[in-house]
């Protein structure tokens, strides 16, 4: 579902508050943080999608990796997960269980036990976990938080949706986009902590609503606006170029939609990097802000560590919450 | 309207798969109705990648886009836009608007207008395109003799469009049986398009 009808539906929503909730249904947050000690939050999250490469237990990877991320966008760690699954009953059961295993295999590299979960039948499978983790509430990472001064960092490129469209289309292989299904493989584990322990004001993971969406969320949250350096935004190479043969997923034109009021885009702009912007992305990387005399170290540990492609995109200003000035052409 | 592709109601990258099935066995200009702004933008981009020249229409809350290949042989298609040759063949359209070739006797006229079409099967370089106009139409519905010239045609890659007004007013709709049906939007536009126009 595309942001604008989230909106909509959320605001008919009875909003829901308790004194130890400290995420909300309003802030579109997509875990819940709930203190249970003053020294422990527990965080519950949930995802799942339809399958997105070829194979079935790269899939599971994915989804797993991409259920996971939401933890670590909190500054958690990770206990136990429980499978969803929805699979048609005359495919071979071979498939369900390779995509169970990819599953398994990341939720045995985050350290979590997977402790079951629950399976109907279905026409299009579709496959994710909900996670629950943990975390000390002085270490939990906010969407809220972001400083005027603060510096920008994106931990892994963009163009899933356009590479993904592309593979559904048969513009490419699944060879082909190795270098983004590794990504989307990736925890988002190290960056996390790495982030944390580098005085991050802010943070939340990149995912359907694309950089722009999920930026346009941490942005309002803070009551901030930023400048977007787009050229610095790191992407997948070949993404461009499939921007330019029609490989845009429609989910990138919601996005879009969604942020035009708030996007301020110099003359000039690149329209191939806009698109990229926008594109609404699969276990993508951390979004956060960091304290400016930080950042270059926080950037060098993240390169040594495994997201060599870390990038500084830009810089927190004072102005109107949720305005993205975007500069370079 | 003539519609090749009707895209609406399919999601990306649908759209765009099914333009380029389509691109990929034909070089003449084609229409792909889509009903999303993403399906417009991402058709139009593909095509253009491909170094096709791309208009796009309202109509009926929906988009047309008109995809005009390369003037190039199909070899070239699968190409991108670096390979927009100019080298290209001269497009021809014989317009014809009546069912006897010439005035004069009437059996004569008929013969000619036969041997006419048939002398285009058998030529190295037959037209691009037939436009088929008032008592032309016949040539497509009830003569037998041209309706298979036409096929042969039809056969070697030649567009026949015959005009759906005038087989209206013949009442001759139900009898084509060669071509396809076009409006007067559709002919003009390809006879301005056209390099040559025999007229008939």
């Amino acid at each position: 579902m595309g942001p604008c009808d989230l909106d909509e539906l959320l605001s008919r929503m009875p909003q829901t508050a308790h004194p130890m909730l400290l995420s909300s249904m309003s802030g579109k947050e997509d875990a819940a943080i709930y203190k249970l000690r003053d020294d422990l939050v527990i965080i519950q999250t949930l995802d799942f999608f339809p399958p997105i490469v070829d194979s079935p237990r790269l899939y599971g990877n994915i989804a797993a990796a991409n259920a996971l991320s939401d933890i670590y966008a909190k500054g958690g760690r990770p206990l136990i997960a429980l499978n969803i699954v929805a699979f048609p009953c005359e495919i071979s059961l071979d498939i369900l269980f390779e995509i169970l295993i990819g599953g398994y295999e990341k939720v045995k590299e985050a350290d979590a036990l997977i402790v079951g979960g629950h399976t109907i039948d279905d026409e299009v499978p579709k496959y994710g976990l909900s996670v629950t983790g943990i975390s000390r509430p002085d270490e939990l990472m906010k969407i809220e938080g972001a400083k005027p001064g603060d510096i920008i960092i994106l931990t892994k490129p963009l163009g899933t949706g356009i590479l993904t469209t592309a593979l559904k289309a048969g513009f490419q292989t699944e060879d082909e986009i190795k270098e983004a299904i590794d990504s989307m493989c990736r925890l988002n584990r190290n960056a996390s902590e790495i982030l944390k322990t580098s005085g991050v004001t802010a943070c939340t993971d990149v995912t359907g609503f694309g950089l722009s969406g999920h930026m346009l969320e941490l942005l309002k949250a803070s009551n901030v606006s930023a400048e977007i350096w787009l050229k610095e935004i790191p992407v997948f190479e070949k993404a461009l170029s499939l921007a330019e043969e029609g490989m845009l997923p429609a989910g990138l034109f919601r996005n879009r939609d969604y942020c035009a009021e708030f996007t301020h885009p110099e003359e000039e702009i690149d329209q191939i990097l806009l698109d990229l912007f926008n594109d609404p992305q699969t276990s993508g990387g951390l979004l956060a802000t960091i304290p400016e005399e930080n950042a270059e170290t926080a950037l060098s540990r993240l390169k040594e560590s495994d997201s060599p492609e870390a990038k500084a995109i830009g810089i927190v200003l004072d102005g109107p919450p949720g305005k993205m000035h975007l500069k370079g052409g | 309207m003539l519609i090749d592709i009707d895209a609406r109601g399919l999601a990306c990258p649908r759209p765009v798969i099914l333009t380029k099935e389509k691109l990929a066995e034909t070089n003449k200009p084609f229409n792909v109705l889509v009903d999303n702004e993403a399906a417009r933008e991402n058709v139009s981009r593909f095509a253009k990648s491909r170094g096709c020249d791309v208009e796009v229409s309202d109509h009926e809350n929906c988009f047309l886009i008109k995809i005009i290949p390369p003037s190039s042989s199909s070899e070239t298609m699968e190409t991108t836009k670096s390979a927009s040759l100019n080298e290209t063949k001269k497009s021809t359209v014989i317009f014809i608007k009546t069912d006897e070739l010439g005035t004069g006797d009437k059996r004569l006229s008929d013969t000619l207008m036969k041997s006419f079409l048939f002398a285009c099967t058998e030529i190295d370089d037959p037209p691009e395109k037939i436009v088929l106009m008032n008592t032309g139409v016949r040539l497509a519905t009830e003569n037998e003799d041209t309706v298979e010239h036409l096929k042969a045609l039809e056969q070697k890659g030649v567009e026949i469009i015959c005009c759906g007004t005038c087989l209206d007013f013949y009442g001759l709709g139900e009898k084509l049986k060669v071509g396809k049906i076009g409006n007067m939007y559709e002919i003009l536009s390809l006879l301005i398009a056209a390099d040559k126009i025999l007229s008939i």
